[in-house]
């Protein structure tokens, strides 16, 4: 009997994280820059980072949990934003595999995410669907 | 100005087909040969049928965000949904990018107004890469 990996073994209910991101100045700045963010100035002074700026974690924590996925291609992705990110302060990013299926012959992941602050108030709230390449 | 009739003015003021104020950016995203994600590497992201290493979507959805965070401003921070998909062959580095946001549904509320927004990006192609729906309180 065959062994089930990657893509067929992967469970779902699976947990990633949690990542701890500390959103330093440098750090939002360079990614800032990095998206040609032209409101980055604006932001600085509120003391607030560009929204969404946690978003590409996800990839990283997907790969840090899935040993054999080599490419992850997003094909949905879905947001709600609850309360800005502060520059300066730490941010925890859970997630959870929901769901698995075939399309097209093609290998699709579902994830929910939350992000949430140091006294775990939820700052945003997503769910992305990637294909899942081995 | 009380606040029901600046209110009143904003929803008078906005219908449903009015565009926001479009967002053009030159795609670019750093080229990582070993980084882990093979799809944003040239090689493998031409095999995969595509033109080149693949602009991240966290990057593309960023595009977006931005457009409408201009629009929305502070309130996105606090009441933005979005929900897309990336469909297409994506975007490569030095792809010019639009994004646009058309209002498809306004929702009156007591004091601001729920809109719901068709939101794309497109290349200087005119291929829509990335499409779907925003929604937020306009005060």
């Amino acid at each position: 009997m065959t062994e089930k990996s990657g893509w067929e073994a992967l469970p779902i209910g699976l947990e990633m994280g949690p990542l701890e991101i500390v959103l330093d100045s440098n750090t939002v700045k360079k990614r800032a820059e990095l998206v040609q963010w032209e409101t980055q100035e604006q932001l600085e002074k509120l003391g607030l980072t560009p929204p969404g700026f946690t978003i590409r974690y996800h990839a990283q924590m997907k790969f840090a949990a899935l040993p054999d996925l080599r490419a992850s291609i997003w094909a949905k992705s879905e947001h709600e934003f609850l309360k800005p990110m502060k520059v300066g302060s730490k941010v925890y990013i859970r997630g959870k595999i929901i769901e698995k299926y075939v399309k097209r012959d093609r290998n699709y992941v579902v994830a929910d995410y939350e992000t949430a602050d140091e006294d775990g108030e939820v700052l945003m709230k997503s769910r992305e669907t990637t294909v899942y390449v081995e | 100005m009380r606040a029901e009739e600046k209110m009143e003015k904003i929803t008078r003021s906005l219908k449903v087909g009015d565009e926001i104020p479009i967002l053009t950016k030159t795609a670019y995203m750093p080229i990582d040969p070993n980084g882990r994600n093979v799809i944003h590497t040239d090689e493998y992201a031409r095999d995969f049928g595509m033109r080149g290493a693949l602009i991240g979507g966290s990057t593309l959805l960023s595009y977006v965000l931005e457009m409408l965070y201009n629009y929305f401003g502070q309130n996105w921070f606090y009441h933005g949904k979005i929900n897309v998909s990336f469909i297409g062959g994506g975007a490569v580095n030095g792809d010019i990018v639009t994004a646009h946001g058309v209002i498809k549904a306004i929702e009156k509320k007591a004091d601001s107004n729920r809109l719901t927004l068709d939101v794309y990006l497109e290349t200087q192609m005119q291929e829509k890469i990335v499409v779907g729906e925003a929604s937020c309180l306009k005060s």
